[in-house]
């Protein structure tokens, strides 16, 4: 009797675990906490406990799981690397539509949760030259030349380089924005001496758009009005500290070159 | 011919933001399609209605439409089209001047930048969530329509 009661118990904490995983992918991914929070009770839900608490902010994510027994199962997640990838969101979603609709069995589920944590990205190269392509782009978007715009795609593989190199060595998000804007800039100003771009402040502008939190500091206004303030007023400080960071690196690197400080 | 090329530039920047962002297959096309159109709403809203502010709520509130209904369709949450469809309207050149500003201790461009680029996100961050309440509106709506329309045909 013990060992049936033991091994329920375990059951139960390892599929809180799983419930979890799927989670702490939706929110490494750039989920929105309400989604996070939605996704974990309906899957808890439908595989039979009788109440799921769950409280998420940017960085974390804590549940409570009551069973009909009367056993409370607890799990905590803390999260600190996001990357944003919206194919990972789609496919939580589409697992845990199919889990509301019928729930999987244990391997059935630990695949399908293997199989979206392996779910293969972009290559590194279709990346780099994401970046170009973007820069590029907003250069002549925000009223840049021809010759702005490649100066301004090359400026952008630049960023990239550097980006993969700071999240290689583990640096902080911030150092990371300022290294990538202070070698943008160099980037810029050693392109427009040798004739090929024009007018700085487009190029730089294009290039901004990849790193300028804009996206974060939209979604986290959002947050707020939605009720999650914590997480809102979160994004809203790293929004804020990363756009300062992003000025500071091409201040110093215009007070640097003495082209006058934009 | 400027307003053309700001369009196209709006399509290529969606679509590179999507890529970014790990999109794949026939919806890269439709986030970069519907940053152009987002784009060109607000270019109109602008030029015929005279408001910026106006331009960025209207547009957003369209942006939201257009990836709730993408998003019923084709069963994908709705940040997916939504994310970067609002890409061209991200304010990142008004955030980099104005955070250039406070470095540079200009403090009343800073104050005006600050103003436009709160009013700015401020709009956009109420439009999405103004269309999706509508749509929750619209669709608790339709259910008890239904639900109203099934009781009638029992009791006949």
């Amino acid at each position: 009797m013990d060992v049936a009661i033991n091994s329920t118990l375990e059951a139960n904490q390892k599929l809180l675990t799983y419930i979890m995983d799927l989670g702490e992918i939706l929110l490494k991914s750039g989920a929105e906490v309400n989604r996070v929070e939605d996704t974990v009770t309906r899957i808890g839900k439908a595989y039979g406990f009788c109440r799921v608490d769950v409280f998420s902010i940017t960085s974390s994510i804590v549940v409570s799981a009551h069973d009909p027994q009367g056993d409370v199962f607890t799990e905590t997640r803390r999260i600190t690397r996001y990357i944003t990838d919206l194919d990972k969101i789609e496919r939580v979603n589409r697992l845990s539509r199919k889990i509301c609709a019928k729930p999987l069995d244990e391997t059935e589920l630990l695949e399908a949760i293997d199989q979206i944590k392996n779910a293969e990205g972009y290559s590194e190269t279709a990346m780099f030259f994401t970046y170009g392509l973007i820069s590029a782009a907003f250069s002549i978007f925000f009223g840049g030349t021809f010759n702005d715009g490649i100066t301004a795609f090359l400026c952008g593989l630049v960023l990239r380089v550097v980006l993969r190199l700071g999240r290689k060595m583990d640096l902080q998000n911030i150092v990371i924005n300022f290294f990538t804007s202070a070698a943008v800039g160099i980037g810029a100003i050693v392109m427009i001496k040798m004739g090929l771009g024009q007018n700085m402040d487009k190029i730089i502008i294009g290039n901004i758009m990849l790193l300028i939190p804009g996206i974060l500091l939209t979604t986290s206004l959002r947050d707020m009005i939605n009720g999650d303030l914590v997480t809102g007023i979160m994004g809203l400080g790293d929004a804020i500290l990363r756009s300062l960071a992003i000025s500071f690196g091409f201040a110093v690197v215009m007070a640097w070159f003495g082209g006058g400080i934009i | 011919m400027t307003h053309a090329i700001q369009i196209a530039m709006a399509f290529l920047g969606s679509l590179g933001f999507a890529v970014m962002f790990h999109v794949k297959g026939i919806k890269l096309f439709f986030c970069g399609l519907g940053g152009a159109v987002t784009w060109a709403i607000f270019l109109g809203v602008k030029i015929f209605g005279d408001s910026i502010i106006g331009g960025f709520f209207i547009a957003t509130l369209s942006a939201s439409l257009i990836s709730e209904i993408l998003a019923r369709k084709i069963k994908a949450p709705v940040i997916m089209f939504l994310v970067p469809m609002l890409v061209p309207l991200i304010p990142g050149s008004d955030l980099y001047y104005t955070t250039s500003h406070l470095i540079n201790n200009r403090m009343q461009e800073f104050g005006s930048g600050l103003t436009l680029l709160l009013q700015k996100v401020g709009a956009m961050a109420f439009g999405i969530i103004l269309m999706a309440s509508f749509v929750q509106i619209f669709l608790y709506g339709k259910q008890s329509f239904l639900k109203g329309l099934m009781r009638l045909k029992k009791k006949t």
